[in-house]
């Protein structure tokens, strides 16, 4: 008996830990699909109506939007600021790995640096950007720049994937005829398949989540999900279980797209073995 | 078919003088070795070739062309890597046609070729697999047709029968040769196993930190070895190596080590170039002993019974000596034994140098 009591110590430690968390999560799956009146976390009935935002416009003060142009901006700037990140950590990653240059350690150094300096610091440095290039307040302009927070550890990321690679398969591909360019593309790039996608749904993650940005660099008619979500918590009324649907619908395209891939993601490119 | 030329190739790493002032000419067809021990600068020679390195010092020539500054994928070179670096996400079709792809030969044509030269190294029942499930074999001649689908004018190979067993590796000795007499391409091979490079090449290259110890076809390399460092490599067992001194008689020169003495013969005599003061190194090849014959005293040490030959270790003062005999001899360890060798073949060092005391011939 005590020894049965002992083994079971520990579960009941974390699910006292874990208790608040889960209280929180269940709470916020109820409220979303409940209605009436609250007993404590429980609503008095279950129903789509906090849902009304799908066919609904969305309104708050006197501006009003659907939720399908603020998840279609969201996309948007999640999948060019993915993209970016994806090509340019891809390009720069081969780079630093496979070939020689003078001040190539002071980069990767430089690059760990920005990496630790916090993005809200640039930002007006970005604004200033982002308006002589004439890509203030819009949506890739935007996308851009947050790809720029990314792309440091990206880098180091991508030269990890590289590295795996045998330098002989890339001279191989050189004495077959290959380029540079031809080898990133046509070896290196199928190789590091997993990790395309990786960095790809890295990028486009934080893109996904990002406040600030797209509060700051984006006119206020301009709704991206986290802005919207934003404008309705500034409301005088709040509608609880209205936003708790909305922050559902936010979370579904990250997280089934982490479900999906979960298991590429997890094949990192081992080479060894017998001579691959 | 090309020749090559390597005038004065020099290529550094920092203070390691990976290649060091090579010369060499490589006659259009022939096959080549570059042999010498782990580290002596044969992959950094192979690889400045294929233009992968910039020579530090010197040229490369293809035929009459200085190649010095064409990148690799212009060599027109097929080559082959001691890992095989096969494509692991194409299968072996897609592998072996890669480079006549990137030439943008139509499909059909590389299909065609792509499927000769895999029928012509046996692999045509693989060409649907990817490398991962290959044996190493398989990989190998993969990685060989790959180096061949576009008739390249040179081919390197890297120690490409390393990776085998021993069994495979003698096979693919005998058909690589075979091959490579019949495409008649100019063939540079690298190995630090001086059996295969004995068997296959035209001519043996033998290096020894980037410098170069000796040029010549297996034979001159076994019978007139240019230094000690070539004696001890080329042949197995290795060569025995003595101290020694020559004394210089009235028109008798004779050959004193601590243990025996005897006059050279007059052939030898011939071949000297000259006599140092501060002594020699005799060398005398393992089969060149004769057991139970002869006026010199000894010991057998050690018996290693090899099948069709016994090597037999004997203890003579403070030597030992390896000798290769027929298995019948049946000797037992530690029996007193009486031995000589075959004068007219022994070989002379300079103890300081390492250079043969003979003249080239
Ligand atoms: N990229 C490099 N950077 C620095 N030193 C190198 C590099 N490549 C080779 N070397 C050095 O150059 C020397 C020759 O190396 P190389 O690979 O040519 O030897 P090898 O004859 O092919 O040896 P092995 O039989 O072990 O393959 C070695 O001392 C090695 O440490
Ligand atoms: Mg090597």
């Amino acid at each position: 008996m005590t020894k049965k009591t002992g083994a079971a110590f520990p579960y009941v430690l974390l699910v006292l830990v874990a208790a608040p968390f889960i209280t929180m999560y269940v709470g916020f799956f109820l409220r979303a699909f409940g209605e009436g009146p609250q007993l404590g976390i429980f609503p008095e009935r279950f129903g789509l109506s906090n849902f009304s935002f799908l066919w609904e416009p969305i309104t708050w003060g006197l501006a009003e939007t659907t939720i399908w142009v603020a998840l279609a901006n969201t996309i948007l700037f999640a999948s060019v600021s993915g993209a970016v990140v994806t090509v340019v950590c891809m390009l720069a990653g081969y780079a630093v790995s496979r070939i020689e240059f003078k001040g190539k350690n002071t980069f990767l150094v430089l690059q760990l640096f920005l990496h630790a300096v916090p993005g809200q610091i640039l930002l007006i440095a970005i604004f200033f950007l982002l308006y002589y290039l004439h890509l203030l307040h819009k949506i890739p302009g935007i996308a851009l720049a947050r790809a720029s927070l990314e792309i440091p550890l990206g880098v180091w990321m991508t030269k990890g994937f590289f590295d795996a690679i045998p330098w002989d398969v890339e001279r191989a591909a050189m004495i077959d005829g290959c380029t540079r360019l031809q080898v990133w593309y046509k070896i290196f790039l199928p190789l590091v398949k997993p990790g395309v996608a990786a960095v790809f749904i890295w990028g486009f993650l934080f893109a996904w989540h990002d406040f600030i940005y797209v509060y700051t660099l984006l006119p206020g008619t301009a709704k991206l999900m986290s802005t919207l979500i934003q404008s309705l918590l500034a409301t005088e009324v709040i509608d609880y279980g209205y936003l708790a649907a909305m922050s559902l619908l936010y979370m579904l395209p990250p997280l089934t797209l982490f479900v999906l891939l979960q298991r590429a993601l997890l094949k990192v490119p081992i080479f060894g073995g017998k001579g691959i | 078919m090309m020749k090559v030329t390597l005038r004065n190739l020099c290529k550094y790493f920092q203070q390691i003088k990976a290649v060091d002032g090579l010369n060499l000419e490589i006659a259009a067809g022939e096959f080549l070795a570059l042999l010498g021990p782990s580290g002596c600068g044969k992959t950094t020679t192979l690889l400045t070739i294929a233009g992968f390195y910039k020579p530090d010092q010197g040229e490369i020539y293809f035929d009459e062309q200085l190649v010095n500054d064409l990148p690799p994928r212009l060599r027109n070179i097929g080559m082959v890597f001691q890992s095989y670096a096969l494509y692991p996400h194409m299968n072996v079709l897609d592998n072996i046609a890669f480079p006549l792809k990137l030439q943008k030969v139509p499909k059909s044509e590389w299909k065609a070729r792509a499927i000769e030269i895999a029928k012509l190294l046996e692999i045509a029942d693989l060409l649907d697999r990817k490398p991962g499930q290959l044996s190493g074999g398989q990989q190998q001649r993969v990685a060989l047709a790959r180096a061949l689908v576009r008739n390249p004018k040179l081919l390197l190979l890297d120690e490409p029968l390393s990776n085998l067993d021993a069994k495979l590796r003698i096979f693919m000795r005998a058909e690589l040769k075979r091959l490579q007499k019949e495409l008649g391409i100019t063939t540079i091979f690298v190995t630090h196993d001086q059996i295969e490079a004995m068997t296959m090449a035209d001519r043996i290259v033998v290096l020894r930190e980037g410098r170069l110890q000796q040029v010549g076809t297996p034979d001159e390399l076994y019978d007139s070895p240019a230094n000690v460092f070539v004696a001890s490599f080329i042949g197995t067992p290795p060569m025995n190596l003595l101290d020694a001194e020559i004394e210089v008689g009235k028109g008798d020169y004779r050959v004193k080590t601590s243990h025996f003495s005897f006059s050279l013969p007059k052939e030898i005599v011939a071949k000297i170039k000259y006599i140092p003061s501060h002594g020699v190194v005799l060398g005398i090849r393992p089969e060149d002993l004769i057991i139970g014959e002869g006026n010199i005293r000894g010991l057998v040490y050690v018996v290693e019974p090899l099948g069709r030959d016994e090597l037999v270790t004997l203890e003579a003062g403070d030597m030992r000596l390896k000798a290769l005999v027929p298995s019948r001899l049946r000797i037992g360890l530690n029996d007193k034994i009486e031995f000589s060798f075959s004068v007219e073949r022994v070989h002379l060092f300079d103890k300081e140098t390492g250079k043969s005391l003979y003249k080239e011939a």
